[in-house]
C-alpha cells in the first residue's frame, strides 16, 4: 500500500520536475517549482488585517478557505505598485499552509533543466531579496530568478508558521 | 500486506471500550473515596476488572488480562464474603495503579505498538491483598484440596445394585483441548446424563469443589459409570451432542484403571487467534469514528449554505415584490438548515465532564503525597465546549489544579490556625455567558502575595519601581509572565518556574484568555474564558472605511449616535462618553485598525457599545450595517493571533469580514 | 440456526457476531444486558441465545432462569471467564445448555454450537 502511494508521489514529483512557473515584477522574470503552486486567481478583494507587516496585506476567501496574501514587491523591498487586471495571485501551499503571492502578472509555465541554473552570485551587500533567490536559470538567452519557495516564507514567518501549526493541529 | 489492517477494527474497538470502562471505573473508585468507601461499588468494579479481562484475552494482551483477573479476583471475593476488615484506601490505591497500567497499554495498542509492559509488581500487589483479606477475615474458608480417591468411586459403584431391564455402562470422556473449565463441562454432562440414567458416579468425584480436577479431566479423560434402560445408540447420541466433547468410550464393563489406561489422547487441532478471526472478513460496527477534517469540511460547507441562503432569501430583486408562497418555503428552508446547523455542531461538542474528573484522580494524588487535605467540587460539568479545545485545555487545566493544591491550599495545621475548615476546598467550574465559556478554578488557600509578586517583577524587569498605583488584577496578572514563580521551593508536581506562562500559551492557542484574581488570605480564582470558535453566531456587520467588521451581538449593549455634551477629553486625549451618569471609554475603530478614508468626526458615525466580563466601552465606527448571522472561521495559521480579533467570516458577497473580540478590545 | 447474542462488551458481541455469521448462523439480535436478553428473546424466538454471565442491570443467570421458565425447550449457552466456575455451575443446574469459556476463538465457538445443530 505504502509503496503505491511513494510510486504515486515519485511519478508526480517526475512530471512536476524541473517545471517552473514564471511571473514578472516589472522587468524582471521569476520563477517558482510548479510542484508549489496549486492554482492561479485573479486579484480579489483582500480583507486587511491590522498589525501585520506591510507585506501580509490580508485575507482573500479562496473557495471557502481563508488565506493569506503577500505582495512580493513589498516583500522584496520593491516599490509597490497599483493592482490592475493583470495583476495575479499566485496560491502556493508550503507544508500544508496554503498562500497567495500577488505578482504583476504570470507569464507561463516553463522547463528549465538542473543544468541551465546556476547559483546565484553572492553579493557582500546584495540587496534584500536575494537571499530568496535560489537559482538564476537560463532560458533562450533570458534570465529567470528561481525563487526559494521555502525561504519566502521564510525565518521568522516559517518560525511562526511552524509553531502555529503544531499548536492548532486539529 | 493486509494483516494489519484488518485487525485495525477490533483492536479500536477494543481501546474504544477498554478507554470507557477505565473512566467509569477511575470515576467509581473517586466517587467512592468521597463519600466514605468502595463498598457501594464492589459489582461494578468486579464487572468491569472482568469484562477487560475477557476483552484483553480475546486480543492476546495477556499481561493486561491477567492483571484485571487479578483485581477481578479481589473484587470477587469482597462480593462473596463480604469481609469487614478492607483497607479501603489501600485498594483505592491498588485498583488505581491497574488502572494506570491497563491505560498504558491501551495506549500503546492504540499507537499500533504491542503492549509490552509488564504487570507482575501489581499483581504481586493484589495478591498481596487478597491474601491479607483471607486472612484476617474469620469467615474465609480453607481451600485446601480434597483428596482424590478411586477406592471411593469403586466401592460407590459397586455397592449399587443393578436393577432389572437396566444395563451398566461406563464411559471415559475427553473433551476439546482448550475448551476450558472441564470439570464444569463434566459436571454439565452428569447432571444432563441424569434424565437418561441413574445410579450415576464418575470420577474425579469432586468436579465441583475442586477445579484443579480440569486438569485431571484435560490428562486423563472423565469416568462416568451409569445404570440404564437406554440402548447405546441413544447414549451415543447423547454424548455426540453434548458442547466440546471430543472422543468418548463407552463400554459394558467396569474397570477404572483399565479404562484409564487405554484412554488415548490425541488431538492436533490448533487453536486459531482472534487476529486470524478479523482476516477473515470486515466486521460491521453500529458507530463510526469521524475524520476531524471531515467534521471541519461539512462545517464550512454549512456555513456557505447559511450564506447561501441568506444570498437567496434576501436577494435585493425580491423587494417590493409580493411572495407569500415563496416567503412560506423560505421559511421551511430556514428552519431546516438552522437544525442543520445545531446538529453539525452539536457533533463536535463535547462535555467536559471526561476532563474534569481526571482533576480528581490529580487532586487525590496530590493530597495524599504531599500531606495536605483537599476536596475538588465540580460544577457545570456537563457544559460542552469543541472536542478541539477540549484537546488544548486540558494540560493546562491539570497544572493549574496542581498549583491550588500545591501552592494554594495550606497544610492543615496551617489552615486551622487561621479559623479556616481542615479540608482545603477546589472548586472547578464551567458555565455559559454571553457565547463565551467560563472554566473557573477557584481555591479557599493562601492566595497570593502582592508584595512578593511586586518584588520578583521588579528583578525580572518587568516594572522598574514598585508602583503602588498597580491594580492588584494587574500585579497578579504577572505571574502568568515567562518564567514567573515566586514560590522558592520546588515541589514535585509545580513551581518549576516553567508553567503558568505556558498555561496561558496554551489557552491563547484555542483563543482564549486566563485572567487571576486573589484575595490574601482567602485564595485564589483562576478564569479561563474559551470564545466559541467554529460556530456561528449573530454578527453586526460595521462599516469602517471600506472594511467591514462584525461584532458578535451577544457582546453589543446597545448603539446610538454621540451627542456634543456627552463627550469627555481628558488631559492625555483619551475620549470618553457620558451616558445616564456612567463613563465609557471610546475606542476609535478605523485608529485601532489603521483604516484610511474613514469618517472621523464623532457626530457622524456611530457608538457601538459593547460589554464584557462587567467591563463597557464604546466602539466607534462608521455605520451598522445590520445583522446577520456569521459562521466564524478562524484566521488563517500564518498570521499570528492578533489581538482583538476574534476571527473571521465569509459575507454573502465572498469577501471577508473580521470578527471583533471584544474582551481583546477591552483589555 | 438464528442466535441471539447476549452481553455487555461490545467487543465480545463483535467478534462472536462475526464468527456466527461467517460459518452459517444468523445473528439475529443483541443485548446489553439480561433484561434486554429476555425481551428480545421474546421478541426474536431466537434458536440460541448466547448469554454472558457477568452484566450490568441484570446478570445472565437470572437471565437464564427467566428465559427457561418461559421456555424450557429454549437452548442457552453461557460465555464465561475462567474462574466463574460455581457460577457456571449454578446456570447448569439452572437448565443452561452449555457454555463455552472467554477468550475463545473462532474454532472454539463453531465446535461448541456444532453440537445444537
Amino acid at each position: 500500500m505504502s509503496e503505491v502511494i511513494e510510486n504515486e508521489v515519485e511519478l508526480e514529483e517526475d512530471t512536476q520536475k524541473d517545471k517552473f512557473l514564471t511571473f514578472f515584477l516589472g522587468d524582471e522574470v521569476y520563477g517558482i517549482e510548479i510542484k508549489f503552486v496549486t492554482e492561479i486567481i485573479g486579484l480579489q478583494s483582500i480583507t486587511q488585517i491590522p498589525d501585520l507587516p506591510d507585506y501580509v496585506k490580508g485575507i482573500i476567501n479562496l473557495r471557502g478557505k481563508i488565506i493569506p496574501v503577500i505582495d512580493v514587491r513589498l516583500r522584496f523591498k520593491k516599490s509597490s505598485q497599483e493592482y490592475n487586471d493583470r495583476t495575479c495571485i499566485v496560491v502556493v501551499e508550503i507544508k500544508e499552509v496554503a498562500v497567495g503571492f500577488i505578482v504583476d502578472t504570470v507569464a507561463e509555465v516553463l522547463t528549465i533543466q538542473s543544468q541551465d541554473i546556476v547559483l546565484p552570485p553572492q553579493f557582500k551587500n546584495g540587496s534584500h531579496y536575494q537571499r530568496f533567490i535560489k537559482g538564476i536559470g537560463k532560458v533562450d538567452n533570458v534570465v529567470k530568478l528561481i525563487l526559494d519557495c521555502d525561504r519566502l516564507l521564510n525565518d521568522e514567518e516559517m518560525n511562526s508558521l511552524e509553531e502555529l501549526s503544531s499548536g492548532q493541529s486539529k | 500486506m493486509d494483516n494489519d489492517d484488518s485487525r485495525v477494527p477490533m483492536s479500536d474497538l477494543f481501546v474504544f471500550e477498554t478507554n470507557q470502562m477505565l473512566e467509569q471505573l477511575e470515576r467509581l473508585i473517586l466517587d467512592g473515596e468521597k463519600s466514605g468507601g468502595l463498598k457501594a461499588s464492589i459489582n461494578e468494579v468486579f464487572r468491569i476488572m472482568h469484562t477487560i479481562k475477557g476483552s484483553a484475552a480475546m486480543m492476546l494482551f495477556n499481561d493486561i488480562s491477567c492483571l484485571a483477573h487479578s483485581i477481578e479476583d479481589v473484587f470477587y471475593y469482597l462480593r462473596e464474603n463480604k469481609p469487614l476488615l478492607v483497607d479501603y484506601s489501600e485498594l483505592t490505591d491498588l485498583v488505581l495503579q491497574a488502572v494506570d497500567f491497563i491505560k498504558d497499554e491501551v495506549r500503546k495498542v492504540e499507537n499500533r505498538e504491542s503492549p509490552t509492559g509488564d504487570c507482575s509488581e501489581i499483581r504481586k500487589k493484589s495478591g498481596a491483598f487478597l491474601l491479607t483479606l483471607q486472612v484476617i477475615d474469620p469467615a474465609s474458608k480453607d481451600i485446601s484440596l480434597k483428596s482424590l480417591d478411586h477406592e471411593e468411586l469403586q466401592h460407590d459403584i459397586d455397592e449399587k445394585p443393578v436393577r432389572e431391564g437396566q444395563t451398566k455402562w461406563e464411559a471415559v470422556i475427553f473433551f476439546d483441548e482448550d475448551c476450558g473449565m472441564e470439570n464444569i463441562r463434566a459436571f454439565t454432562l452428569v447432571h444432563e446424563l441424569e434424565e437418561l440414567a441413574e445410579d450415576i458416579a464418575f470420577f474425579p468425584k469432586d468436579i465441583l469443589e475442586n477445579d484443579s480436577t480440569a486438569e485431571m479431566i484435560r490428562e486423563a479423560g472423565f469416568k462416568v459409570v451409569f445404570a440404564t434402560v437406554n440402548s447405546s445408540a441413544r447414549l451415543e447420541e447423547f454424548f455426540a451432542k453434548t458442547m466440546f466433547l471430543k472422543n468418548f468410550q463407552l463400554k459394558k464393563t467396569i474397570n477404572l484403571e483399565e479404562s484409564i489406561a487405554n484412554s488415548v489422547v490425541s488431538d492436533n487441532s490448533k487453536p486459531s487467534s482472534l487476529q486470524e478471526i478479523s482476516q477473515r472478513g470486515e466486521s460491521k460496527h453500529s458507530f463510526i469514528s469521524v475524520n476531524v477534517a471531515k467534521m471541519d469540511m461539512l462545517m464550512d460547507l454549512v456555513g456557505e449554505l447559511v450564506i447561501a441562503e441568506a444570498m437567496v432569501t434576501q436577494n435585493p430583486e425580491l423587494q417590493g415584490v409580493t411572495l407569500d408562497k415563496f416567503y412560506k418555503s423560505v421559511r421551511q428552508l430556514r428552519k431546516i438548515t438552522g437544525e442543520l446547523q445545531d446538529t453539525v455542531m452539536s457533533i463536535r461538542m463535547v462535555p467536559l465532564s471526561a476532563t474534569f474528573h481526571k482533576m480528581n484522580r490529580i487532586v487525590r494524588d496530590m493530597v495524599r503525597q504531599l500531606d495536605k487535605q483537599a476536596e475538588l467540587q465540580i460544577v457545570g460539568e456537563h457544559t460542552e465546549v469543541d472536542k478541539n479545545i477540549i484537546e488544548h485545555i486540558s494540560d493546562p487545566l491539570m497544572h493549574l489544579i496542581r498549583n491550588a493544591v500545591d501552592h494554594g491550599i495550606e497544610p492543615a495545621e496551617e489552615r486551622i490556625a487561621q479559623g479556616k475548615a481542615a479540608v482545603g476546598k477546589i472548586r472547578l467550574e464551567a458555565k455559559s455567558a454571553g457565547g463565551d465559556v467560563w472554566i473557573v478554578i477557584k481555591d479557599d488557600g493562601g492566595g497570593l502575595h502582592r508584595e512578593k509578586i511586586l518584588k520578583k517583577a521588579l528583578e525580572r524587569g518587568l516594572i522598574h519601581q514598585a508602583d503602588s498605583l498597580l491594580t492588584d488584577k494587574q500585579v497578579y496578572s504577572f505571574i502568568l509572565q515567562p518564567g514567573f514563580s515566586t514560590k522558592d521551593e520546588v515541589t514535585e508536581f509545580s513551581g518549576r518556574g516553567v508553567g503558568m506562562d505556558v498555561v496561558s500559551q496554551n489557552i491563547e492557542k484555542v483563543g482564549g484568555t486566563i485572567s487571576v484574581d486573589s484575595v490574601q488570605g482567602e485564595g485564589t480564582t483562576m478564569s479561563i474564558r474559551i470564545p466559541l470558535t467554529l460556530a456561528i453566531i449573530d454578527g453586526m456587520k460595521v462599516k469602517v472605511g471600506n472594511s467591514i467588521y462584525t461584532i458578535p451581538i451577544i457582546a453589543i449593549k446597545e448603539s446610538f449616535r454621540l451627542q456634543d455634551q456627552n463627550l469627555i477629553t481628558d488631559a492625555e486625549k483619551n475620549e470618553m462618553v457620558m451616558i445616564r451618569g456612567q463613563c465609557y471609554p471610546v475606542l476609535r475603530l478605523h485608529e485601532r485598525f489603521n483604516v484610511q478614508q474613514t469618517t472621523t468626526d464623532l457626530r457622524e458615525g456611530i457608538m457601538v457599545m459593547v460589554e464584557v466580563d462587567g467591563r463597557s466601552l464604546c466602539l466607534f465606527a462608521d455605520s451598522l450595517l445590520g445583522q446577520q448571522q456569521v459562521v466564524v472561521k478562524a484566521l488563517p495559521s500564518y498570521i499570528k493571533k492578533i489581538r482583538g480579533i476574534a476571527g473571521c467570516t465569509m459575507l454573502g458577497d465572498g469577501s471577508v469580514s473580521l470578527i471583533l473580540d471584544v474582551a481583546g478590545l477591552a483589555y | 440456526m438464528r442466535v441471539l447474542i447476549v452481553d455487555d462488551a461490545l467487543f465480545i458481541r463483535r467478534t462472536l457476531k462475526m464468527i456466527l455469521e461467517q460459518n452459517g448462523y444468523e445473528v439475529v439480535g443483541e443485548a446489553e444486558n439480561g433484561l434486554e436478553g429476555i425481551l428480545k428473546y421474546k421478541l426474536l424466538q431466537p434458536d440460541l441465545i448466547t448469554m454472558d454471565i457477568t452484566m450490568p442491570q441484570m446478570d445472565g443467570l437470572t437471565a437464564l432462569k427467566a428465559i427457561k421458565k418461559i421456555d424450557p425447550s429454549a437452548k442457552v449457552v453461557m460465555i464465561t471467564a475462567l474462574g466463574n466456575e460455581s457460577t457456571v455451575k449454578e446456570t447448569i443446574l439452572s437448565g443452561a445448555n452449555g457454555f463455552i469459556v472467554k477468550p475463545f476463538v473462532q474454532e472454539q465457538v463453531l465446535r461448541g454450537l456444532s453440537a445444537f445443530k
